[in-house]
């Protein structure tokens, strides 16, 4: 499932280093991965989306991500995998659910694995903002 | 025989001629016998007499010749053996006699046997009129069988079809013709003779009557065709629906001579029309029931397809605000973002419109429609359900494909219960969840939709059994969908069939006919 490109990136670095406050939004909605990007340049922030997760794997961004938007149910892999996989990478991104259809099950997983945010779509942009500007002081 | 010979010898003509000869002499011999007799006991010699019997009876039994020759022998005889004696002026006197007998006998034998002849032509003539009327008699016969047969046959099929005629002289005139099946419609006793106008008339129902006159009198004032639906009241008090046509007989002149007609028992008809808009009307419900079934199941499903596009519209309202309220406020950004809002809030109304066209409960409509559309649609609505179970879907729809006369709602629901049937297949195996959806070109004029999966394929031995109402293989279904999906194609006038999909999985097909081009 995922693209050859993401192992080598991952070969390349054992851990990320959250160096350059990229914010990454993975949906695989157009028009919510636009509006979001959009958003988030009116408040100040640079942003780069992706399709799905496997893209985000594959473009060898994780290391320079300050702060993950993703999306849970998604086609291929779901946003919550992404996340174990992240992590399995020694790779934890300050990361920001947000999701059409989360149950209090999957609140609690997410938060455990190290989720910043649980968001129910549609959100509130000021808690977004809040939650991304956040992310990005740690 | 021809009539020449019949002149000539019809008294003898029945005996050979030895017979014949055989009689002139007997006779002569008799005579001859009988004379001697008298002779014997003294008595008045009368051979003349005897001879001349002998002739006549020679002459009418066995014709001229042994006639003449028995003449020549009588004369012989009484020459040398009863008057030798007598003198040659005698002699000659009784020949004479003889001869003058046997000439008068060749006439009245000739006058007999003309009587004859006439008798056996008026004998002829008569029997040929006889042979002539035997024959018209059998025509007759078998043109009156035919006609009775024929009748038969036109009352067998005015039975069948409820259908009774009439013939009807306009005032002053009435009914001059009302077959029996009228009597059988109209609730007439055949016994009671035909029926009047009035009495048509009172047979029907009280509120048809008046439209019924008014309906004649202007065909009849127009001299043209009519025709009427009316209720006719049968003696039990049953009501029957009955509709009559009348065709105009004009004469040369083009006056109205009379009406001819029909009357047709409609009841069964009718009920039978009232059962099918019932049965129509009950499929529908049937399958609004089950669409909403499936969309019941679907909630999750739609309410996430409907929550992205107001999500991003969110998003784009609060982008818009923060343009709006910096400092130096930046409007091209502001009505960017608005416009953003705009378009994602039609997509949500878009989405809400379709779920809701799949959902309401109308009437069919039937107009033209273009299949990759419906099936695209059908797509973007099912999309989260299929991502729901890692479905991935494929399409290969042929581009070139012609609208097609159908319902909508319904070809979407067929989509539905089979894209769903697929993804429910699919839930618990283990390889690649793939559905296909393809669009082409069948035979004759069809378009033929096919939806594929790789899941667990037919239940085995029970192909045919799957398209049964109330059967199914899942735990919460209730086995309506297919049933429900093939009476839909079918109305449709297509077919819709199952088959295995190698190596996995299978395959629905259904077809949809294109409308005729007009003037193609």
């Amino acid at each position: 499932m995922i693209a050859p490109g993401a192992l080598k990136a991952h070969s390349r670095y054992m851990s990320c280093k959250n160096e350059n406050k990229l914010v990454a939004i993975v949906d695989d909605d157009d028009a919510v991965r636009g509006t979001l990007k959009e958003l988030l340049r009116s408040a100040g922030y640079a942003s780069q989306t992706f399709e799905s997760a496997e893209d985000f794997l594959g473009s060898g961004h994780q290391q320079e991500t300050a702060c993950l938007i993703t999306d849970i149910r998604m086609p291929g892999m779901s946003g919550l995998e992404l996340q174990a996989r992240l992590n399995a990478e020694r790779c934890r991104i300050p990361t920001i659910f947000i999701t059409a259809h989360g149950d209090e099950q999957m609140r609690f997983q997410a938060l455990r694995a190290g989720a910043v945010e649980f968001l129910p779509k549609p959100f509130d942009d000021d808690v977004l903002i809040e939650s991304v500007r956040a992310a990005l002081n740690r | 025989m021809n009539h020449s010979e019949a002149m000539n010898d019809t008294a003898g003509s029945a005996r050979p001629i030895a017979q014949r000869y055989a009689l002139a002499v007997a006779t002569v011999a008799v005579a001859f016998g009988l004379a001697s007799a008298f002779t014997h006991f003294n008595l008045p010699q009368p051979f003349s007499a005897f001879a001349l019997s002998a002739i006549a009876i020679t002459f009418w039994y066995a014709g001229t010749a042994p006639g003449v020759l028995a003449a020549v022998l009588s004369s012989i005889v009484r020459d040398y053996l009863f008057e030798p004696t007598t003198s040659t002026q005698s002699r000659l006197l009784f020949d004479l006699v003889f001869l003058v007998f046997a000439l008068l006998m060749t006439q009245v034998l000739r006058h007999r046997n003309q009587l004859e002849v006439r008798v056996a032509e008026r004998t002829a003539e008569l029997t040929q009129t006889n042979d002539n009327l035997k024959r018209e008699i059998a025509k007759h016969n078998k043109v009156e069988a035919e006609l009775r047969l024929s009748q038969a046959y036109l009352d067998e099929a005015q039975r069948l079809s409820h259908t009774g005629s009439w013939a009807w002289s306009p005032p002053p005139g009435d009914i001059r013709y009302w077959s029996d099946e009228c009597y059988r419609v109209q609730g007439f006793d055949p016994k009671a003779g035909q029926p009047s106008f009035d009495e048509f008339l009172q047979s029907v129902h009280p509120n048809d009557q008046a439209r019924i006159v008014e309906v004649i009198d202007r065909a009849v004032r127009e001299k043209e065709e009519f025709e009427f639906d009316y209720r006719i009241i049968l003696p039990d008090g049953e009501v029957r629906d009955a509709r009559s046509l009348g065709h105009p007989i004009l004469g040369p002149t083009g006056d109205l001579v009379e009406y001819i007609g029909t009357i047709i028992d409609v009841t069964d008809r009718r009920q039978a029309e009232k059962e099918r808009e019932r049965l129509r009307e009950a499929q529908a419900d049937l399958a609004h029931v089950s669409r909403m079934t499936v969309m019941g199941e679907l909630t999750a499903s739609l309410a996430h397809e409907v929550n992205q596009p107001i999500t991003a519209a969110v998003n784009g309202a609060g982008t818009c605000v923060r343009w709006l309220t910096r400092e130096e406020p930046d409007l091209a950004e502001a009505r960017e973002a608005a416009l953003g809002v705009i378009r994602n809030a039609k997509r949500a109304a878009d989405i809400i419109n379709r779920i809701r066209s799949i959902s309401k409960k109308g009437e069919s409509k039937r107009q033209l429609a273009d299949v990759n559309e419906l099936i695209q649609e059908m797509i973007a609505l099912l999309r989260s359900e299929a991502m729901r179970y890692s479905v991935s879907v494929r399409t290969e729809l042929n581009a070139d494909l012609p609208k097609v006369m159908a319902d909508p709602v319904q070809v979407q629901q067929v989509l539905m219960n089979l894209i769903m049937n697929s993804i429910d297949a699919m839930k618990n195996v283990d390889r690649e969840r793939e559905l296909t959806i393809r669009s082409q070109w069948a035979d004759n004029r069809m378009l033929s939709i096919s939806v594929s999966d790789t899941g667990v394929g037919l239940p085995p031995h029970q192909e045919d059994r799957i398209f049964d109402a109330f059967f199914t293989t899942k735990s919460h279904g209730i086995g309506m969908g297919l049933r429900i999906s093939r009476s839909i194609v079918e109305s449709h006038g297509g077919r819709l069939w199952a088959a295995d999909n190698s190596p996995h999985g299978a395959s629905f097909h259904f077809t949809l006919s294109t409308p005729v081009e007009v003037g193609a």
